[in-house]
């Protein structure tokens, strides 16, 4: 029963998928309002379709359906709920049903949010594309990744229940939504971009539009992306939080030159320049978002032999390989359009910082793109096996991230155009001296070496210049009668904020990878141990046992305080055992406990492993404080109100031109198809 | 102020350059070498057996006098080349570390040709009869609010 609606749900997604496609397609042909109207609608039915199909899903799993192949692989009756619910996104067809769904989600509030321009030529050329993208997923599920396959013979009477590692915390829950949300809106970006080289509207009206969607979903990339950090720290137990594993790197890249892009898209909004730049960085992060979806899900990361393993791996390879190709030769089409007439006067400029910025940016990505497939480039040349890991990222890039740092610090002050030496001498002079204090202070308490001592300064400098333009704006929002928290909103200000997490984010990588104390102990119940000032005392461990897993757990006191609990889990259907840490956390440092072995047989004593951390919390505060500058970013400003408007001004925010004053340079078009920017003259 | 935070640097710099002891050296090489049964996890930040051994062993061969190289050589020549999780910089591994700095080149490179470029366009010069007009056009958009 299950299985026909979910199959029914997918066949109609994907049938209204292309069908919308196609009428589209034909209205565009035609240049029929009534045909492009049309098209719209059919992206409700792609979201029914998707909504059916998890639907479905979600009652097979909560209803242990085992029926269903996927359920018997990924559920089990003594699985809880909640791990139930989420073993949807725990394996390959239930995260391409997620894909699917999240991407049907953002299709439909593109067509509402555009429903007035139904038959602008640019909107349909965009939901055309998404909706291509869209069908694509659908065709997925369909065929080679059907989450709705039926076991073959008997029905067994319970599953395996997800992956063992995917049963133990809360985040699970949290992180892929999160990442999806993330990825896949930049496909509605992705989407316009392709527009506009369609259209030939190559100028700014395309970006002004989906500027608020691109922030939206770079907010969600960084949540995704540090959440998996934390989830990684929180589960994994090795004692840290990034590994410079394929998958932290497929899901990091895209942010990458997402990061690139909202930094450069200024330059040409406030300038008209680095078009064919920006549109790159777009199909980047878009085409980059299936690439990382290719090398997680093929399993051709252990090996190029695995490669025949998965019928979804060459599927998502070709997927990449046209929607680059596609894009390139748009690009190229587009050529002669998308030369820009302006050009920067001066390197020391708020557009040459940014233009800095992109070098750094592209930089790394390229760092971590060629580190993360290099073990597979080198094995198919000459069948060398070599591996590349964090001692090789670690070098790399940390380089680029102390001139990113810098960057930080220096283009908040910057005007556009150029800046006079005087004027820089003056804005920067506090923050210089804010870092120069901080470096002075931590090396006088006794801190050592020299990259985290050049993060800490660079880190002072970047938050002091963040700062200082945000106690400015405040006043300048106060001064205009305004409240204080006008200061703080719109995307300059929100920026700011978001750059003070970064600054977080930075000092506490810096200050946990630099100074951290790692240990173990084989200790008696009784025996008190002491790491880098805090004391661990093993008091004994316990065995429990539940339908879903044997847990034996060892209690450790820390510092005479709490009483914390790392343990040894086994799950009925995996032969290793899964290790969970217990973390004291600490504003100033975390105390990482694991259960390194367990006490044998007719033995009292375990092996505890100790890892002290400075500042981890840090980091995810600090991830916290990205989210919500990019939410202050995002937030609808006086600026971009119609004067006299009314509450759902934020609505029409995209489809009004903005009032005179406005920091965009030309208005995106209303109705009929208007030329926009410079260029197309 | 430049002069303050090199000298603060420096002093931060120096106090970590003793000779490290035994432990730190064995832990160092261990962050360099993968732990041969899991993915992507250096033997130091381990916990599996295997890695355990390695982090052991390069104990054992440090205090018998090993250098680092020999030690990290033992590894290679037991677990094949890729237990290095840096990659070595000679042969098709080389790539890795020759890319990127050939990049950076290109890179920077190319934007010097675009500044000398950008510079070498002759500049508008803006005559009182452009000002006029702009200061016209201000006003007017001003007044009729679009």
């Amino acid at each position: 029963m299950n299985a026909v609606l979910g199959s029914a749900g997918v066949a109609l997604g994907l049938a209204a998928a292309l069908l919308g496609v196609a009428t589209l397609a034909i209205g565009l042909r035609k240049g029929d309002g009534r045909f492009l109207r049309a098209g719209q609608r059919y992206v409700w039915l792609v979201l029914g379709g998707a909504i059916v199909a998890t639907v479905a899903m979600q009652v097979a799993l909560i209803g242990h359906d085992f029926s269903l192949d996927y359920v018997a692989r990924n559920g089990s009756r003594s699985t809880p709920l909640l791990y139930t619910i989420t073993g949807m996104w725990s394996a390959l067809e239930g995260s391409i049903l997620l894909w699917a769904l999240v991407l049907a989600g953002y299709l439909a509030v593109m067509a509402r949010h555009f429903r007035s321009r139904a038959s602008d030529p640019l909107v349909a050329w965009a939901t055309l594309t998404a909706l291509l993208v869209a069908a694509f997923f659908f065709a997925l599920m369909a065929g080679p990744a059907n989450p709705f396959r039926v076991v073959s013979g008997l029905v067994p009477s319970d599953g395996q229940g997800p992956n063992p590692l995917l049963q133990n915390h809360v985040l699970v829950a949290l992180h892929p939504p999160m990442l999806y949300l993330g990825y896949v809106g930049f496909t509605v970006t992705f989407a316009f971009a392709i527009a506009a080289l369609v259209t030939g509207r190559v100028g700014e009206g395309w970006l002004v539009e989906t500027r608020r969607w691109t922030m939206f979903a770079w907010g969600f990339l960084t949540a995704g992306v540090v959440m998996g950090a934390w989830w990684s720290y929180e589960v994994l137990g090795w004692g840290g939080y990034w590994a410079w594993d394929p998958v932290e790197n497929s899901s990091f890249l895209p942010w990458l030159t997402a990061t690139a892009y909202i930094h450069s898209v200024m330059v040409q909004e406030r300038r008209g320049m680095l078009r064919v730049w920006n549109l790159s960085l777009l199909i980047a992060t878009f085409s980059l978002t299936i690439l990382g979806t290719f090398l997680t899900r093929s399993g051709v990361l252990d090996s190029v032999h695995a490669f025949s393993d998965s019928p979804l791996g060459p599927i998502l390879l070709a997927f990449f390989a046209v929607v680059v190709a596609v894009s390139i030769a748009l690009v190229g089409w587009r050529g002669d359009r998308l030369r820009s007439p302006g050009s920067i006067d001066s390197p020391v400029s708020r557009e040459g910082a940014f233009l800095a910025n992109n070098v750094a940016f592209a930089a790394f990505a390229f760092v971590v793109l060629l580190g993360t497939v290099f073990p597979l480039i080198a094995e198919a040349i000459n069948g060398d096996r070599l591996s590349v890991g964090a001692p090789y990222f670690d070098r790399m890039t940390m380089p680029v991230g102390f001139t990113l740092l810098f960057l930080m610090a220096v283009a908040p002050a910057l005007p556009w155009r150029k800046a006079s030496g005087e004027l820089l001498h003056r804005r920067l002079q506090w923050p210089a001296w804010v870092a120069t204090i901080t470096i002075v202070a931590c090396v006088a308490a006794g801190l050592r070496g020299l990259a985290p001592l050049i993060a800490f300064g660079l880190g002072a400098f970047a938050a002091a210049a963040a700062g200082r333009q945000l106690v400015l704006s405040t006043r300048a929002a106060l001064r205009a009668g305004e409240g204080r928290w006008r200061g703080l909103v719109g995307r300059a200000n929100g920026g700011m904020v978001v750059h003070l997490g970064v600054v977080v984010v930075a000092v506490a990588f810096a200050a946990s990878s630099s100074y951290g104390h790692r240990r173990q102990f084989r200790m008696e119940p009784g025996q008190t141990a002491s790491v880098a000032g805090h004391t661990v005392t093993y008091l004994g461990s316990t065995e429990t046992r539940r339908p879903n897993k044997a847990t034996v757990a060892a209690r450790v006191r820390v510092d005479g305080g709490r009483v914390f609990e790392p343990a040894v889990h086994r799950f009925p259907f995996a032969t290793q055992a899964i290790g969970s840490p217990s973390v004291r956390v600490g504003p100033f440092d975390d105390v990482y406990l694991t259960l390194v072995s367990s006490p044998e047989e007719g033995q009292t004593a375990a092996v505890i492993g100790v890892n002290v951390q400075p500042l981890v919390v840090w980091l995810w505060i600090g991830g916290g404080i990205m989210a919500f500058g990019t939410l202050l970013a995002g937030w609808p400003g006086r600026r971009r109100r119609p004067a006299g408007g009314p509450q759902s001004a934020d609505d029409q925010a995209h489809t009004e031109p903005p009032p005179a004053g406005d920091d965009s340079p030309s208005a995106p078009a209303q109705g009929p198809p208007v030329p926009v920017g410079p260029a197309s003259a | 102020m430049l002069l303050v935070i090199a000298g603060a640097l420096f002093v931060g710099a120096q106090g970590q350059s003793g000779p490290p002891t035994d432990e730190q050296r064995a832990a160092r090489i261990a962050g360099q070498v993968r732990c041969p049964t899991c993915r992507g996890l250096s033997a130091a930040d381990s916990d599996a057996p295997a890695a355990d051994f390695i982090r052991q062993e390069s104990l054992r061969r440090v205090r018998a006098g090993q250098t680092d190289n020999e030690i990290v050589g033992f590894f290679v020549s037991r677990y094949g080349n890729d237990i290095l999780l840096k990659p070595e910089a000679r042969g098709i591994a080389g790539l890795v570390w020759a890319l990127p700095a050939a990049g950076l080149v290109v890179a920077i490179g190319g934007l010097v040709v675009v500044f000398r470029r950008w510079r070498a366009r002759p500049g508008a010069t803006v005559t009182d009869a452009d000002r006029a007009l702009v200061e016209e056009a201000l006003r007017q958009s001003g007044s009729s609010g679009r």
